[in-house]
C-alpha cells in the first residue's frame, strides 16, 4: 500500500447543508491527482479537509498511512503544504521572506532560520524561476509571479504532498501552462505528490495521472483521465452539452464546449 | 564660678532662640481641615499657595511677603500677579513648586489633585489642606491660616469684621417681609445656575432672597422656558465677560416682557469673583446681593 | 552547518541597539529639561553624582522628572506594541491599540472614578482598568466563540462599542460643571504628570512580561499576515496564538491607559513608521516598537512639558500634532 492519501466515506456539512457525501478515494504516492467538478460540488471543502483545516463530520482520512488525527500540527505542516486560491499581499514582505516562512514547521518559536534553511529557500526560488525577483516586494509582482512565490514557499516546506486550490484560475495562458509544468517537475524531480483542484478540464486531462470528478458533494467518477472524461460523466456533472474527443497532441482526451448554435440536439 | 555658669545657661536659653528666629526648622504637628496630621514649621517663610482663594486670604492677612509662589489665576490682589506661578490649581506643576523650596504649601480640597499633596509630602514638603465650602468654614480657614502664618491677631480682626457684617445683613433682612425670587445666572450658554450646595445659594438666602435654582444638583442647567416658568423677580448675571456680552444677554431676557425681572428692570451683571471664591470678598458679595435684592436697605449697608 | 542565520539576528540587534541608543538619548534629554531652568552642566553633575543628594535639583531630576520620563518610555512602548499587534491580528493598517473598546471602556471607568471622588492612584486607575477589561469581555462575547477568528466581527464590535461609549462620555462630561471636569478632560487627553517611582515600578513589572510574550509570538504574527489558513497549514495554532495575543495586548494597553489616560496616535503611527524603516518582519518590529515607541513618547512628553509658557500641554496633543502629518507623509510615500 503505497498510498499518499486514503479517504474513506468523508462527509461534511455546514449547518444544514450537506456539502460532502461519502467521498472515498486514494491518491498514490508521486501521483498528479486532480479534482474537477462544477462550482459548489464541494472541491474546496474537500481540499480543506485534506489539508487539516477542517475536520470532517464523518469518515476517515489517512495521510501516508497514518490517520490525520494522529498528526501533530507541525508534523502535518512538514508533510502537507497548502497553496490556497486567495493570497494576501497586505504587508510588504519580500519574496525571500515569504519563501522562508515555509521553513516555520521545522523551526522553534522565534523561527530563527539557519544557513541550511536559507539554502533550501534559495533552491525553491531557483526551482520556480524567481531568482531575479528574490528581493522584490510581493505587491510589486504580477498575479502569476505571486502564485509562483507561494508555490516556492510550499516547496520550501519540503512536504510529501502539495495541495493547490485552483492555482491557474485568473492567470494568463502562459502562466497556466508554466504552473502545471512546474507541478509535473515537482512530481518527477522531487517525488512530491501533487493534489490539485482545477476548473480547467482540459488542463486537468493533459496533466493528471488520476482524476476525481465531484458532483453535488459526491464522487461521480474517479480513475484515469480516459475513464473519467467522457461526455456522459461530464454532462451529468456540469449539466451542459459537451464534445469529448482525443486531443491533437494525442495521449489525452479533449473537451469542447458546444454553443447553442452548434448544438445537434434541440 | 557656679553663678557664672548659671548666667551662661540662662543666656543661652534666652538669646539663642532669638538668634535662630530666622530658621523655620522648628516644627509642630497640627491637624488640618481634612483630618490630616501635618508637621508644619513654626514660622513659615517660603509658602506656596495652591489656589487663588488661598492667595487672597494670605494677602488679606498681610502675610503676602511669605508667599514664594501662587497658582495661575491668582489675580487678586494685584501684588499676587507678580509672584512666580506654579501651574493652575487643578493641574499643578510639581517641578515648579519644588524649585521654589517651600517650607509649607497650603492646599484646597476642592480642586487640588490629592496626588500632588501626597508627592509633596513624600518630598518632605508639608501640605496643609483647607476646605472652605461655606461662610462659616471660610472664616475658620482664615483663622487657621492666620495661626499657620503667625498672624492670629490680624485673622481675628478679619473674621470679626466679616462676622459683624454678616450679622448686620441678617438682622436687616429679618425685618423684611418679602423674599424675592432670584435667578443667578452663572453660565450664558448654556444657562447654568447654582444649587443648594454652593456659596451663591448661601449668599442669596442670607441676603433675603429665594434661590430659584435650589436643589441637589450643584450647577443645574436651565432652558429658557424653564426660567420663564419660574418667573424670577431678579436676574443676576455673573461673568467675567465684558459689557457687550451683558447687553446681549439682557436683550435676550427682554424678549419676555411678562417676566417680573424684565418688567421691573431688575436684570444686573456682577463680577463673578465676589461670588465664587471662598475668601473674605464673599462678604462683599453678600452685601452687594443684599443691595440688589432689597434696594430699600441700600443706605444701611455700606 | 549550525550557524544561526546571521541576517535576522543582525537585523534585530542592529535595530534594537540603534533605537535603544536613541531612547537613552531621549531620556537624558527628558530628565535634563523641564518647567524649571537648569543648566545642562548642572544636570550632568547630578547624573554623575558629584552634587549632594539632597539638593533641590537632585530632587527635581530624580524624584520628579525621572519617573515621568520612565513612564513615557513605558507608555510609548506599550501603545506602539499594542498598535503593531492589532494591525497584525486584524490585518488592518488602521488598527490602533484602543480599537477593541479599550478607549471607551477605560474612559467611562475613569470618569466614574473621578466623579466618585477617588484620587488618581489607586482609585481612578483601578476603575479605568476595570472599565476597559469589562468592555473587552463584552466585545468578545458579542463577536462570540468561533467567529473570534473572523477579524471583521471583532473589529466591528470594537468600533460599535467605542462609539457608544463616546456618547456616554459626552453625556457625563456635559453633566459635570465643577472642578472634576478638569480632571476628566486631562485624563481624556492623556496625562503623565501624576506618577512616582512606585507606580512606575508596578507598571514596568506588569508590562515587561507582556513585551517578552509578544516578542516570543512575533514569528507566528508574521505567518498570520499570510492569512489564517496559510498560518495554520504552516503549523501555527491560530486559535491559541490569536487568543493569547488578543488578551495579552488588551491587558497591556489597559494597564497603560489606567496610568496615563488616553494618549493617542502613538499606537497608530509608530508601527507604520518603523515598518517603513525596518521592514515588516515582526521579530525586528517588536523590539523596534518597544524602543522606538518609547523614544517617540519621551520626546513628545518633553515637548508637552517645555513648550508652553505656562503649564503644560496634554501629551496626546503633541503626539497627534506630530503624528498626524507624519502619518500622512508616510501614506503618500508608501503609495509610490
Amino acid at each position: 500500500m503505497n498510498m499518499a492519501i486514503t479517504a474513506k466515506n468523508l462527509s461534511h456539512s455546514f449547518g444544514e447543508d450537506l456539502v460532502l457525501r461519502n467521498v472515498s478515494f486514494q491518491v498514490p504516492k508521486r501521483d498528479f491527482f486532480i479534482i474537477i467538478g462544477p462550482n459548489g460540488s464541494g472541491k474546496t471543502t474537500l481540499m480543506k479537509i485534506i489539508s487539516g483545516l477542517l475536520k470532517p463530520r464523518n469518515g476517515g482520512l489517512k495521510i501516508l498511512n497514518r490517520s490525520i488525527d494522529q498528526y501533530h500540527r507541525k508534523a502535518l505542516a512538514r508533510t502537507i503544504a497548502y497553496v490556497p486560491q486567495m493570497t494576501f499581499a497586505d504587508f510588504p514582505f519580500t519574496v525571500t521572506e515569504i519563501v522562508l516562512m515555509g521553513r516555520s514547521p521545522y523551526l522553534g518559536m522565534l523561527g530563527l532560520e539557519e544557513e541550511n534553511d536559507l539554502e533550501i529557500a534559495n533552491q525553491a526560488i531557483a526551482f520556480t524561476g524567481l531568482e531575479n525577483l528574490a528581493h522584490r516586494k510581493l505587491d510589486q509582482l504580477s498575479g502569476g509571479e505571486q502564485q509562483r512565490v507561494f508555490i516556492a514557499r510550499a516547496i520550501c516546506q519540503e512536504p510529501d504532498i502539495i495541495l493547490l486550490d485552483e492555482p491557474t484560475a485568473s492567470l494568463d495562458l502562459a502562466y497556466q501552462v508554466r504552473i502545471m509544468d512546474l507541478m509535473e517537475q515537482l512530481k518527477t524531480e522531487k517525488g512530491i505528490t501533487v493534489v490539485m483542484v482545477s476548473h480547467d478540464v482540459n488542463l486537468a486531462a493533459m496533466y493528471a495521472d488520476h482524476l476525481l470528478l465531484l458532483h453535488n458533494g459526491q464522487v461521480l467518477c474517479q480513475g484515469l483521465p480516459d475513464e473519467v472524461i467522457t461526455y456522459q460523466t461530464l454532462e451529468a456533472a456540469y449539466g451542459c452539452t459537451l464534445l469529448v474527443d482525443e486531443s491533437p497532441l494525442g495521449k489525452s482526451p479533449r473537451v469542447t464546449l458546444v454553443p447553442r448554435k452548434y448544438s445537434i440536439r434541440e | 564660678m557656679i553663678k557664672f555658669r548659671y548666667i551662661t545657661i540662662v543666656f543661652m536659653m534666652t538669646v539663642l532662640p532669638l538668634i535662630s528666629e530666622g530658621s523655620p526648622s522648628v516644627a509642630k504637628t497640627i491637624t488640618d481641615q481634612l483630618g490630616r496630621h501635618v508637621a508644619v514649621p513654626d514660622k513659615p517663610q517660603r509658602v506656596v499657595s495652591l489656589a487663588p482663594s488661598i492667595t487672597e486670604i494670605v494677602f488679606a492677612l498681610d502675610q503676602g511677603h511669605r508667599l514664594q509662589g501662587v497658582t495661575t489665576y491668582s489675580d487678586f490682589p494685584p501684588e499676587a500677579v507678580k509672584l512666580p506661578k506654579v501651574g493652575s490649581y487643578v493641574h499643578l506643576d510639581l517641578e515648579k513648586i519644588v524649585a521654589l523650596k517651600p517650607d509649607l504649601c497650603i492646599a484646597i480640597k476642592d480642586g487640588n489633585p490629592r496626588v500632588i499633596a501626597q508627592r509633596l509630602e513624600s518630598l518632605k514638603i508639608p501640605v496643609y489642606a483647607v476646605d472652605p465650602n461655606n461662610l462659616e468654614t471660610i472664616m475658620k480657614t482664615v483663622l487657621e491660616i492666620g495661626t499657620l502664618l503667625n498672624a492670629k491677631d490680624r485673622a481675628n480682626q478679619l473674621v470679626q469684621n466679616m462676622d459683624l457684617r454678616i450679622q448686620k445683613v441678617k438682622s436687616l433682612v429679618a425685618k423684611t417681609t418679602h423674599r424675592p425670587r432670584v435667578f443667578l445666572q452663572i453660565g450664558v450658554s448654556p444657562i447654568v445656575s447654582a444649587g443648594t450646595h454652593t456659596f451663591i445659594h448661601e449668599l442669596i438666602v442670607i441676603a433675603g432672597g429665594t434661590n430659584l435654582a435650589a436643589g441637589p444638583i450643584p450647577y443645574p442647567r436651565f432652558s429658557r422656558e424653564k426660567v420663564l416658568a419660574l418667573s424670577p423677580e431678579i436676574i443676576i448675571i455673573t461673568s467675567m465677560a465684558r459689557s457687550a456680552i451683558f447687553e446681549k444677554v439682557k436683550a435676550e431676557w427682554e424678549k419676555w416682557p411678562n417676566m417680573p425681572a424684565v418688567r421691573n428692570r431688575r436684570i444686573f451683571v456682577e463680577d463673578s469673583n465676589f461670588f465664587d471664591r471662598p475668601t473674605p470678598r464673599l462678604v462683599d458679595g453678600l452685601e452687594l446681593l443684599t443691595r440688589l435684592i432689597h434696594p430699600e436697605l441700600i443706605d444701611k449697608i455700606q | 552547518m549550525n550557524t544561526k542565520a546571521p541576517f535576522l539576528i543582525k537585523r534585530v540587534v542592529t535595530a534594537s541597539s540603534l533605537l535603544l541608543l536613541l531612547l537613552g538619548f531621549a531620556m537624558v534629554l527628558g530628565i535634563s529639561m523641564g518647567s524649571t531652568d537648569s543648566g545642562i552642566k548642572d544636570v550632568f553633575q547630578n547624573l554623575l553624582g558629584t552634587k549632594e543628594p539632597e539638593s533641590m535639583l537632585y530632587t527635581i531630576i530624580w524624584k520628579i522628572r525621572f519617573p515621568r520620563v520612565l513612564l513615557a518610555a513605558l507608555v510609548g512602548a506599550a501603545l506602539s506594541l499594542g498598535g503593531l499587534v492589532f494591525q497584525a491580528l486584524l490585518r488592518n493598517p488602521l488598527a490602533e491599540p484602543y480599537i477593541l473598546g479599550i478607549s471607551g471602556g477605560s474612559a467611562i471607568g475613569a470618569i466614574i472614578g473621578i466623579l466618585m471622588g477617588f484620587s488618581r492612584f489607586p482609585g481612578v486607575s483601578l476603575t479605568a482598568f476595570t472599565g476597559s477589561i469589562a468592555t473587552l469581555l463584552l466585545i468578545l462575547a458579542m463577536s462570540s466563540g468561533q467567529t473570534i477568528l473572523k477579524k471583521d466581527a471583532l473589529l466591528l464590535s470594537g468600533v460599535m462599542v467605542n462609539a457608544f461609549c463616546a456618547a456616554v462620555i459626552m453625556f457625563l462630561v456635559s453633566m459635570t460643571q465643577d472642578s472634576r471636569l478638569h480632571n476628566i478632560i486631562f485624563w481624556l487627553m492623556g496625562d503623565l504628570s501624576m506618577v512616582d517611582m512606585k507606580h512606575v515600578g508596578i507598571l514596568a513589572a506588569t508590562l515587561l512580561p507582556c513585551f517578552f510574550l509578544v516578542f516570543w509570538l512575533s514569528n507566528p504574527m508574521n505567518l498570520l499576515l499570510l492569512g489564517k489558513e496559510m498560518a495554520q497549514t504552516l503549523g501555527v495554532n491560530i486559535k491559541v496564538v490569536t487568543f493569547t495575543l488578543l488578551i495579552v495586548t488588551s491587558f497591556m494597553v489597559s494597564a497603560t491607559v489606567s496610568y496615563c489616560g488616553l494618549v493617542g496616535f502613538v499606537g497608530l503611527v509608530m508601527p507604520h513608521l518603523l515598518r517603513l524603516v525596518f521592514g515588516p518582519d515582526h521579530r525586528v518590529l517588536v523590539p523596534a516598537c518597544v524602543f522606538g515607541g518609547g523614544t517617540y513618547m519621551v520626546f513628545c512628553d518633553l515637548l508637552a512639558r517645555t513648550l508652553p509658557e505656562q503649564g503644560e500641554m496634554p501629551a496626546g496633543v503633541i503626539t497627534a500634532i506630530i503624528g498626524a502629518p507624519l502619518f500622512i507623509y508616510l501614506l503618500k510615500r508608501s503609495s509610490r
